[in-house]
């Protein structure tokens, strides 16, 4: 019995290829995000801190951002053996997950822009559960119906396999970051 | 060997129990000639002497502050370094003003970082820190190695979790980045004006913190509790009574210490938002007070008179809640002999306006209600009222205080120990106080708004913001109290004295940052 559990787990595991695409897609998002707005406290910090400081402090922003790609992967994953474990059709795993990510990741932002402030607070609670019902609601069907069409399933492959040059970047540069935050609290 | 019956033990012990219950308390305070004596700084966060009864007020929001003064040393002039609270409050624990230590945002130049009392103290005192206030949270965090109990912002709070708290005590060598970079921005629960960086962690903490606070509806703060916003990258919600009965354990405990003690406690209330409890939600309602028309300056952002006046009337109701919670603190202290051998410092960092078009601090704005802050010092066993009316500044609380413990006063100090404390009144003294937010603290200062307080006049000099429309405003505060009538055109010769001086001494300061 759990023989056949792990086979027929193993049978269903996405190939190596297609969640190094899945991963290149959240981390090009996250990493993009995170620099953007950060483009905007650079100011202030420079107020304040020297310029190894401001580096340093982009130290700990690229560890962060490593483990929130991580999670996010481990939950496309997480997501392929529990509500989209009916499908049966790991071709379509790469595209399914990056719809998924893409629709959930771009509410989240949404979300982070429409409630920054203090007076947001009661805003920001009060819709919560709705938001994400609505999210939910949109990516679930379309990560489903999309990747069925050929063409779609191409076009998102072959994005996949182009932004997978920012693993190459943005990877060792979360490596570097996670030495220095170990470096700067061990010394 | 003498032995000791059974009858006598009994009495020797019945004796012993007698006098320790007809003490002042079971942990009444350590008695000791030799030591010296405890530090205790209580600082109520943005609370101006312009509010209270003890200095004047027309309502009475001050009783029990009002008591403790007949007991104490008040101080009529004395000046915060800075008009917000990181700036206002290294001024007091670096003993150097603003455009010294340039903590602006968050830490002092990194070489003053030992010109501070945990470290000058040294190990002789037990030293405790703990602010409400984030800010001066993260500034004292430059001190982390010194400190023996430091308290995060959300001690005594109704927030249950505290990830912040627990970010910068993961990354403790490493606290002001760690925390700049993870709850300033990755993390951040609100407030920036920039979205959180994370989007995925930091939505996940920002729903969790954002609920924690959104829950605390209580029956007895109709318009929920008093939170800590700002700057806080989490909300913490807290209760004034819960606050002040936790420091009044905090220093019950310190005062069975071996050694003296020093505890500076920073609370943030009447700090905004105010929101005081039912008891005190109709208090001063239609009273029939109406404080001056003061005129509007350039950068005022022309708030609307009624808004101004319903926040004044939330602020001063938030202040008399303080008043009686910090008169239980000080009666609880007193009963149990604390003020027998402690100096007892009530202060704040900085005041609080309602005038002009604004609210608030941290702004252009130099008139004395935000830059004049309430002090009140009762030393120890002192039974007396005494009143000091020579110009002070809160530099000058450390070098008091090293003075009190019998320390050296390093040379970079710019504060004096203050009159009756062991100091003169100096009356050649410019006091000031300053504003230079967006000023880089590796730079000279050019983009700032600062007043200059000397014998009866008052020099505020503004640079650096397009809509200033004016480079100094001069007031005679002896006729003109409330700063009604800007003199620098119509008193050249008073104008220029002042001027000069103030030239003179923002070059001195200046001279560290120039360039080579």
């Amino acid at each position: 019995m759990i023989e056949k559990i792990i086979a027929y787990i193993k049978n269903r595991f996405p190939d190596i290829k297609n969640i190094t695409g899945v991963y290149a897609f959240v981390v090009f998002a996250l990493y993009t995000w995170t620099l953007i707005v950060s483009f905007y406290k650079i100011p202030s910090w420079m107020l304040f801190f020297t310029v190894g400081q401001v580096l340093s402090t982009y130290a700990y922003i690229f560890s962060v951002n490593l483990l929130e790609s991580l999670f996010v992967l481990l939950c496309m994953l997480g997501m392929e053996y529990t509500i989209f474990l009916p499908l049966k059709n790991k071709d379509e795993f790469q595209a399914r997950s990056i719809f998924a990510a893409a629709i959930f990741l771009a509410s989240s932002m949404w979300r982070l822009i429409q409630f920054q402030e203090y007076s947001d607070t009661s805003a920001f609670v009060s819709g919560e559960m709705q938001w994400w019902l609505y999210t939910a609601a949109i990516a679930l069907p379309i990560s489903v119906l999309a990747p069925k069409i050929a063409w779609v399933r191409g076009a998102l492959q072959e994005a996949a396999d182009r932004l997978s040059i920012f693993l190459y970047v943005y990877l060792p540069l979360s490596l570097i970051s996670l030495i220095v935050v170990i470096i700067r609290n061990v010394a | 060997m003498t032995h000791i019956s059974r009858r006598d033990f009994l009495k020797v012990a019945g004796v012993a129990l007698a006098s320790l219950a007809s003490s002042p308390s079971a942990f009444s305070a350590r008695r000791d000639d030799n030591r010296h004596p405890n530090i205790i700084i209580l600082l109520c966060d943005a609370l101006s002497p312009f509010h209270l009864s003890l200095y004047g007020y027309p309502r009475q929001t001050s009783p029990s502050i009002d008591a403790f003064a007949s007991q104490s040393t008040v101080y009529h002039n004395h000046y915060s370094g800075g008009n917000y609270t990181t700036p206002a409050t290294a001024s007091m624990l670096t003993g150097m003003l603003p455009w010294k230590h340039r903590a602006n945002t968050i830490m002092t130049r990194p070489e003053l970082i030992p010109i501070n009392p945990y470290s000058l103290l040294g190990t002789d005192y037990f030293r405790f820190a703990y602010s409400q206030n984030p800010w001066p949270d993260r500034l004292m965090g430059q001190y982390y190695q010194d400190i023996d109990q430091f308290l995060p912002p959300s001690a005594y709070s109704l927030l249950k979790k505290d990830f912040s708290s627990q970010i910068k005590n993961l990354f403790r060598n490493d606290r002001a980045l760690a925390d700049v970079a993870l709850n300033g921005f990755m993390l951040l629960s609100q407030g920036e004006s920039v979205p959180t960086g994370g989007a995925v962690f930091g939505q996940i903490h920002k729903s969790q913190n954002l609920n924690i606070v959104d829950s605390q509806k209580l029956k007895n703060y109709p318009q929920g509790a008093p939170e800590i916003s700002n700057g806080g990258y989490d909300i913490i919600p807290y209760l004034n009574e819960m606050v002040f009965s936790g420091i009044y354990d905090d220093l019950r405990v310190m005062q069975n210490q071996e050694k003296p003690y020093f505890a500076y406690s920073h609370f943030y209330s009447p700090h905004f938002p105010y929101r005081p409890s039912q008891r005190y939600l109709k208090m001063f309602h239609d009273d029939g007070f109406a404080p001056p028309e003061k005129p509007s300056p350039s950068f005022s952002p022309n708030l609307p008179k009624s808004y101004i006046h319903s926040q004044r009337d939330m602020y001063d109701r938030v202040i008399a809640q303080v008043d009686n919670e910090m008169g239980k603190l000080i009666k609880k202290l007193e009963e149990n002999g604390v003020l027998e051998n402690s100096y007892l410092i009530l202060t704040s960092d900085h005041g609080e306006l309602f005038e002009r078009g604004f609210i608030g601090h941290s702004s252009l704005y130099m008139y004395e209600p935000v830059t004049r802050i309430p002090l009140i010092i009762h030393a120890p066993g002192q039974k007396d009222r005494k009143d000091v009316f020579a110009l002070t500044s809160n530099t000058d609380i450390l070098p008091t205080l090293l003075n009190i413990a019998g320390k050296q006063t390093p040379p970079e100090i710019d504060g004096k120990i203050l009159p009756e404390l062991g100091g003169q009144p100096d009356k050649d003294r410019a006091v000031f106080s300053m504003y230079s937010v967006g000023n880089s603290a590796f730079m000279p200062l050019s983009q700032f708004a600062i007043s200059m307080r000397k014998n009866n006049y008052k020099l505020i000099a503004y640079r650096g913001h397009s809509n200033v429309d004016r480079e100094y405003e001069l007031y005679d505060l002896e006729s003109d109290p409330y700063e009604l009538n800007d003199i620098a055109e119509k008193d050249a010769t008073m104008m220029k004295k002042m001027r000069d001086e103030f030239l003179e001494s923002l070059m001195q300061a200046n001279k560290p940052f120039e360039r080579a």
